[in-house]
């Protein structure tokens, strides 16, 4: 489905790197702010899972599941954010995906995101679904669903937000 | 000191004392830190114990296959068409190929080799081999039972959950489980229907830690306090932030407990039995969340209020299979541990459902499994940085002995084995008694620590 024009697409394509700029600047409260009230954060587990109450996933939060993570991660003694972890995303074919009515709408990204901590770098890519919803003052994230690639990969700790 | 085995010599320049390592209080750092070590730990501690491969529900019907490792060999459980539970070597005994992908799924009625179509039943006898002609008067005899997949020397099953163990000798699995197979029984016990079953998928998460360290974790009480800061002030502050009266949520709950003071942990009561077992009395008090009362209530319908209650007074929280895996029974869950190397665990974590209990019994399971042990748990990462803290350190030469002293003789003696008040580091020195003796130590020399 294509955008309905370029100011759609720009309005669209905006609000995604501002979205990836809060993550990577750790502005945690403005980034929960991007939230529905019942707004879903979700990485599943598998490739293709369509389930997020009866398998498990990487991540399933809803806005108590962030604020906690949020909330531990500005604590001083996080200790396995000693040093904090820091990010850059670099979000590409970002298209829409449907247009349920004017208000509502999923937009498909990719992205790769280059994480640094202690003395290693990793990387992780993948493709994002947003489900958002348009608010008196800007596009709300009802679901953001996010596929890894190697999903299905045993994994050291995540500890931020993807 | 005298050893009583010899000394094993793993390379001519590197011999090891095993006895020289391991006392009833202390354990020298190389235990956790020597390659070598480890090697022969898989030889004499996972090439002898009873170890954890899977639930018999993951191979529900015949010829599902599920592959796992157990100590270095891969091996795969499958269901035959008599509906039994075999473990094998993963191994075509024609030129070694892996006969089933990693991961599970269905072989079919025959287990067939990709490399050369040698054929066998789900029991691991040969089925066929291509070319059986080419084979005549030659001295290989496919009636043979070598000619089949090879079998892991013992299997048993407890309740559905499958063990093995590549020694002919040793005890029976339920005199080996002892004590902690009425935390098996338990896990079932508290379905409506008697049985559970795998489900939802399986986490797994890396650990940059010797595989001991992550046992002694789990039961050692007192470091939730200290290690767990962030995540339970995180959980404390989240439910203040509610309108006052607000009931503490269950994601609240799993987390917050770790906060507790050190008073709390003191009244817990921790066991620990023969082979290095054990269980820690639950922490959490038991949920009253709406999903929480649905399933007490389902199980009453199912075994009446009297039972119920019998059942879920068993309250405990993480238990230890001694060295392989820890089964939760209150949330429904198994944590697998698979040593990769001196310095490398992976930990594979499986939910079950409850049959006969209400579906939203077994979100809340996996719920706990997200929050509390998923690779993006906000409790375990600090656990894992200790972990990797402790491996770091032990690898240095700031001191040779790592203390495991903390109310050491105060234990009280249990039917096949001992009892402690809760931070007590009875089970770290308990896992180290059992792991002294698959080692080959004769502990009836010992003395003690010098100190």
């Amino acid at each position: 489905m294509n955008f309905r024009d370029w100011n759609e697409q720009q309005d669209l394509t905006q609000f995604l790197h501002h979205e990836a700029r809060l993550l990577d600047e750790h502005r945690w409260d403005e980034w929960q702010k991007l939230f529905t009230p019942d707004g879903l954060y979700w990485v599943p587990l598998v490739h293709g899972q369509v389930d997020h109450l009866n398998h498990a996933s990487l991540f399933c939060e809803d806005a108590l599941l962030r604020s906690m993570r949020a909330r531990r991660l500005e604590q001083a003694r996080a200790y396995s954010q000693q040093p904090p972890t820091r990010t850059v995303h670099v979000l590409g074919n970002i298209a829409l995906e449907s247009r349920d009515d004017d208000a509502t709408c999923t937009v498909r990204s990719t992205f790769l995101l280059l994480e640094w901590r202690k003395t290693e770098q990793r990387t992780f890519g993948g493709s994002v679904l947003h489900t958002l919803r348009r608010a008196d003052d800007g596009w709300r994230i009802q679901t953001k669903r996010i596929d890894l690639v190697n999903c299905d990969a045993p994994h050291e700790a995540l500890q931020v937000f993807l | 000191m005298n050893s009583v085995i010899p000394i094993i010599p793993i390379a001519a320049t590197n011999p090891i004392d095993i006895q020289s390592l391991v006392q009833p209080d202390r354990v020298h750092k190389r235990v956790y830190t020597d390659p070598a070590i480890f090697e022969l730990e898989m030889d004499r501690v996972f090439g002898q114990a009873w170890i954890y491969i899977g639930h018999e529900s993951q191979v529900p019907k015949p010829g599902d296959y599920f592959t796992t490792r157990l100590g270095r060999e891969p091996v795969v459980m499958v269901r035959h068409t008599d509906g039994q539970v075999h473990v094998m070597f993963n191994r075509c005994p024609h030129k070694g190929a892996k006969l089933v992908p990693d991961g599970s799924g269905s072989a079919g009625k025959f287990l067939r080799c990709l490399y050369h179509g040698w054929t066998f039943k789900c029991d691991g006898s040969l089925l066929s081999v291509p070319l059986r002609s080419g084979y005549e008067c030659t001295a290989l005899d496919l009636k043979d039972p070598q000619y089949g997949v090879r079998k892991v020397a013992r299997v048993a099953t407890h309740r559905g959950f499958v063990f093995a163990s590549l020694s002919e000798d040793g005890p029976e699995l339920k005199e080996f489980l002892g004590g902690v197979a009425t935390s098996l029984d338990n896990f079932c016990d508290r379905a409506p229907e008697g049985e559970v079953e795998v489900a939802g998928g399986v986490q797994r998460v890396v650990q940059r830690n010797n595989w001991k360290i992550f046992f002694e974790n789990l039961h050692d009480t007192i470091h939730a306090v200290a290690t767990h800061e962030s995540s339970w002030r995180a959980a404390k502050e989240e439910h203040e932030s509610m309108p006052a009266g607000t009931p503490k949520p269950f994601e609240v709950v799993i987390v917050d407990g770790n906060g507790e003071p050190l008073e709390f942990w003191e009244k817990l009561e921790l066991k620990g039995y023969d082979h290095g077992h054990g269980f820690m009395e639950g922490i959490f008090v038991p949920p009253t969340d709406p999903v929480s009362l649905a399933y007490v209530a389902s199980l009453e319908a199912a075994k009446g209020a009297e039972r119920t209650d019998e059942i879920l007074r068993v309250n405990r929280h993480n238990t230890i299979v001694y060295p392989s895996c820890s089964p939760h029974t209150s949330f429904q869950q198994i944590r697998v541990i698979r040593p990769l190397s001196v310095d490398r665990t992976l930990v594979e974590i499986f939910s079950f459902r409850l049959k006969g209990a209400p579906e939203a019994t077994f979100q809340r399971t996996l719920k706990y499994t997200n929050i509390v042990n998923a690779p993006s748990s906000n409790v375990m990462s600090d656990d894992l940085e200790a972990y990797n803290r402790v491996q770091e350190g032990l690898g240095s030469d700031g001191g040779d002995w790592v203390s495991m002293h903390r109310a050491a003789g105060r234990d009280q003696p249990l039917p096949g084995g001992r009892a402690s008040n809760g931070n007590s580091e009875m089970p770290s020195r308990n896992m180290f008694a059992a792991w002294a003796g698959y080692m080959g130590v004769d502990t009836s020399t010992q003395t003690g620590s010098a100190e």
